[in-house]
């Protein structure tokens, strides 16, 4: 049996349509190419059915074939996508099904309430300025549905009027349920999606971090409090690479059980701290890791935040939003060894083959040298002295890269003279890691520092008898990408952003200023809407209420409660005082109150003259000419045309009759 | 079984007390309720859900959705009452219907006295059972027929009406039970059958002389015209003369008045019967026949017209009803 068409000239339907489209659209990148084009076509069939050009819709046999198909394909391809992109894709699918189907009342509620759920799942995975708007839009548009469904023959403009005035009312307490609304932390560990890595990565080839190099994605923005740091000392680390198996360094997967271990013991690791100490916020891009960002020794009293035993900041959650985080980094106290015996364990392994002529050189180099210290002067020197060029363009080194990168190409990027530098020191029987981090960041003003991918650098960490050293190859090599980052330093060859469109735009000085400008308001939102943390939440209450003891935090509640409260009632203000637009009629109605305290009530057929004459039978006397004076005038005023000198002498005789009125009937009841 | 009925009761009771019948109401606290709609209770879980995902993920945008979503709710539940209170409802004049049919009854809808606009699908329906009848506020015309089953013969309380709205966003149900104080008489269902009471007049059931009244059928005479006579009476023709308005008048063939007369016979055949009677009512009248009836012991003397109709179809309904 043919199914009636619902959606024929159905604005709310149409609207929903439209969401549901633009909200599968924004999830491009998630999303499988098949629930698009599903999507597509459940709009394509929306739309015939609005403007009438299919008169039924499709059958509930047929919808429920699809279903079924579709469940088979996505449980098919679903199961590499992991548990977030998998619902993800389940979610868009079902909805599109559902509007394919989209018949009843309560199908159109729970599609719309779907919409709403995948408008907040869309700002998991886009947290920017621009879908942030977006996706306010589309809640308006879902909102402004709901109202055509309520009532559907409102005209467009009054329908968005409306809507807009109940948005404009509810955004202030929105933000100061948000501002006030304490923090909680996660509340359990949510699946996160996996694929697009972005950023460094826990496996090292060099060679990766020059592919690194060429975007000029942010990578995150600090703001210092008071001392920033020169560009020398802005050595972001992030990742310790401990395992090298003569081609990529990697995590050890020891340090990485150990890690996990502190963690879930809650153990954190509390290095000796002293001196003095740049204190900033940092907000990190999204990463899909947990890995975060800091300078040196980099104590965080943030929840999220946690330390483990080499020196490596990790967060408790992935990072699939953007997430701000307060450090303070001691730069003047050295980094003893986390765990001694196992740290000099670990970095002292090298593959058992492999690279022979660096094995050689190394073996060499140590027998004439007998200290440490000399033995890394030399190991500088093999850099300073050898002729090494630093690139973008590093050549493929498949087999004994550090052989080929040292002896033959002597051309490289960060990583491989920090893969070579450590393994020639662990072959010298010094202990010796890789660091992956950032190295720079460019300063906006005195504000903010962003750092871009490009500014990805490896470098090299040595065990001395003071802690942890730091050792950077590179710069022996190449000083300029020390002072002026990478841009300078690879100018000679211009290569830098070779791949990324626009980049020679960056040399327009107005088109770099605009650029600059967007990163301004970019920053301004990450910093206040997106990192507003909990510690934000707690200085604004402590700045508000001094001391946050319980009864204040009580009293605060209610006052918030009351706030509200009376925001609302507020809001409504006008329907609940008398209405003054017509002055004459107020009066006049003031007028009739009295009289119907004196149990003479006008019935609403009666006109205003004919109960006059009402009033005269039963109060004659004063309060009857008083009654018909107002009545006159009353008329006088709606019924006919004035000049503006008239209506105030009318106006302010009313004002005086209303009062004589009130005396003369007193005085007759009394 | 009996729990739910004593429940239902207590509700009744209590209904009556809190808003008693009456025939015109305005909608104000006293008699409005309002709750969050299903879909209303749906918002609240989704309010939720989004707050879980907004933390877990430490999404302060999600959050901030969140929140907006909530704060809606509460902006809206102000709208909806607002939008609702303020309306009255009036009763119009009620109709008679047929056992078996439908009675007609017709609502006034008027605007506050602040002639704000209101907004918004209203939807009628009798307590407890479907919607009826839906009515668009801002674009309706008075006033709304409700229609309410007859089944049975006799007067006929309607139920209460249960008004609802789901302004603005369809969060919240605002709704009330009204009970509009009127009675419609239900006239027992006509059942065709033929009339034997034309033959059986001639054996004594017939009364009166025939007389000569006024009609349209045939004309009889030409006399002055008295205003208030219908103009398609008048004889243009002598008018046009000059002989002043002139009327024509008419006669109808002068009829026999009939009796109609319950038999005495068992009460399983009475409410047949009291069909029968009606269906012959019906056709005598439209016959413009004169007709008395006798019920019981209750007599309407013969007359016709469309009161006399009413008057014996009325007792007819009611015949019996009392005890």
């Amino acid at each position: 049996m043919p199914r009636l068409n619902p959606s024929a000239h159905n604005h709310a339907h149409l609207l929903l349509s439209l969401v549901l489209l633009v909200n599968a659209a924004s999830l491009f990148e998630p999303l499988q190419l098949w629930i698009l084009l599903l999507v597509l076509c459940a709009v394509i069939i929306r739309l015939s059915l609005f403007l009438n050009w299919q008169k039924h819709q499709l059958s509930v046999r047929t919808l429920n074939l699809l279903a079924v198909l579709s469940a088979i394909v996505l449980a098919y391809f679903g199961w590499q996508l992991g548990l977030l992109l998998g619902m993800l894709n389940l979610l868009v699918m079902a909805s599109s099904l559902k509007l394919m189907l989209l018949a009843s009342r309560r199908d159109y509620f729970q599609l719309i309430s779907v919409q709403f759920f995948l408008i907040g799942t869309g700002l998991v995975f886009n947290q920017s300025i621009a879908f942030s708007m977006l996706y306010g839009l589309l809640t308006l548009l879902l909102l402004l549905s709901l109202a055509f469904h309520i009532s559907p023959s409102s005209a467009w403009l009054q329908q968005s009027h409306r809507v807009g005035m109940l948005c404009l009312q509810a955004l202030p307490i929105a933000l100061l349920l948000f501002l006030v609304m304490p923090k909680l932390g996660p509340m359990w560990q949510m699946p996160t999606a996996k694929g697009t890595e972005t950023g460094l990565s826990e496996r090292v080839t060099p060679g990766d971090v020059a592919q690194l190099a060429r975007s000029a994605d942010l990578a995150f923005r600090a703001t210092f409090d008071s001392i920033v740091p020169n560009t020398s000392q802005r050595y972001w680390r992030a990742l310790t690479l401990e395992d090298f198996d003569g081609k990529s360094w990697q995590v050890h997967p020891y340090r990485q059980k150990l890690r996990e271990r502190y963690r879930s013991a809650g153990l954190a690791f509390r290095p000796a701290i002293e001196g003095p100490s740049f204190d900033y916020q940092v907000i990190a891009e999204p990463t899909q890791q947990r890995w975060l960002f800091g300078l040196d020794i980099a104590i965080s009293s943030d929840p999220q935040v946690w330390l483990s035993h080499d020196y490596q900041l990790v967060s408790r959650i992935n990072l699939q939003s953007s997430l701000a985080y307060k450090v303070k980094s001691y730069f003047m106290a050295p980094l003893q060894e986390g765990i001694p015996e196992l740290d000099n364990r670990l970095n002292l392994q090298v593959p058992a083959e492999g690279n022979p002529r660096t094995r050689e050189l190394a073996l060499q180099l140590r027998a004439e040298h007998v200290g440490d210290k000399a033995y890394l002067q030399a190991v500088k020197e093999v850099f300073t002295a050898g002729g090494f060029r630093y690139t973008l363009r590093p050549n493929p080194m498949p087999v004994d890269p550090v052989d080929q990168f040292l002896f033959e190409d002597k051309a490289g990027f960060c990583a491989h003279y920090a893969s070579a530098a450590a393994y020639m020191l662990r072959l010298g029987g010094i202990p010796a890691r890789m660091v992956t981090g950032y190295l720079g960041g460019e300063m906006r003003g005195d504000r903010y520092m962003s750092v871009y991918q490009y500014d990805a650098h490896a470098w090299v960490e040595w065990l001395s008898d003071q802690g942890w050293q730091r050792f950077d190859p590179t710069v022996l090599v190449s000083p300029l990408r020390l002072d002026y980052g990478l841009e300078r330093a690879v100018a000679y060859e211009e290569s830098f952003l070779l791949d990324t469109p626009l980049a020679g735009f960056r040399n327009i000085a107005w088109l770099n200023e605009f650029r600059l400008m967007l990163a301004d308001m970019d920053y301004l939102w990450s910093r206040w809407v997106l990192g507003f943390s909990r510690e934000n939440q707690q200085d604004m209450l402590k700045s508000l209420l001094g001391k946050l003891t319980p009864t204040r935090l009580a009293l605060f509640g209610l006052a918030l409660v009351l706030a509200i409260a009376l925001l609302l009632g507020l809001y409504q203000l006008k329907h609940w005082l008398p209405d003054r637009s017509n002055p004459s009629a107020w009066y006049y109605k003031k007028a009739l109150k009295l009289l119907a305290k004196q149990g003479l009530q006008r019935p609403s057929w009666q006109g205003p003259q004919d109960f006059n004459q009402e009033v005269a039978q039963r109060f004659p006397g004063k309060a009857a000419r008083c009654f018909g004076q107002l009545t006159y005038h009353y008329m006088r005023m709606n019924y006919r045309p004035m000049s503006e000198q008239e209506q105030k002498a009318s106006l302010s005789q009313l004002r005086r009759l209303v009062p004589q009125l009130k005396q003369a009937l007193s005085e007759g009841g009394g | 079984m009996a729990k739910a009925n004593l429940l239902q009761r207590k509700m009744h009771a209590w209904l009556e007390r809190r808003i008693p019948g009456s025939r015109e109401f305005t909608l104000n606290r006293n008699n409005i309720f309002i709750f969050p709609s299903r879909f209303g209770l749906l918002y609240l879980i989704l309010c939720l859900a989004l707050f879980i995902l907004g933390t877990n993920y430490q999404n302060n945008l999600i959050l901030i959705l969140g929140y907006f979503l909530l704060s809606l709710f509460l902006v809206s539940l102000l709208a909806s009452y607002l939008n609702f209170a303020g309306i009255r409802l009036q009763l119009g004049k009620v109709s008679h219907s047929f056992a078996g049919d439908v009675a007609n009854l017709p609502i006034w809808i008027l605007g506050p006295d602040n002639d704000r606009n209101r907004f918004g699908r209203l939807h009628f329906s009798w307590y407890g059972q479907q919607v009826r009848q839906s009515v668009e506020l801002s674009n309706m015309t008075n006033p709304v027929g409700l229609e309410l089953d007859s089944p049975e013969r006799g007067i006929l309380r309607p139920p209460r009406v249960t008004l609802c709205s789901y302004y603005p966003l369809g969060l919240f149900r605002c709704w009330t039970h009204l009970s509009f104080d009127c009675e419609v008489i239900v006239y027992p269902a006509p059942l065709p059958c033929n009339l034997p009471l034309i033959s059986e007049t001639a054996k004594g059931e017939t009364e009166g002389p025939l007389s000569v009244e006024d009609g349209h059928d045939n004309f009889d005479s030409l006399t002055e015209y008295r205003p208030g006579q219908p103009l398609y009476h008048v004889a243009w023709k002598q008018v046009a003369k000059g002989q002043g308005m002139i009327s024509k008048k008419f006669s109808s063939q002068a009829r026999q008045s009939a009796w109609l007369k319950l038999l005495p016979q068992g009460s399983d055949r009475l409410e047949h019967q009291l069909s029968e009677l009606c269906f012959m009512i019906l056709e005598l009248d439209s016959a413009g026949m004169t007709y008395g009836l006798e019920l019981g012991g209750m007599r309407h003397q013969p007359d016709k017209g469309n009161e006399h109709l009413h008057r014996c179809l009325t007792a007819l309904a009611l015949y019996r009803m009392g005890s």
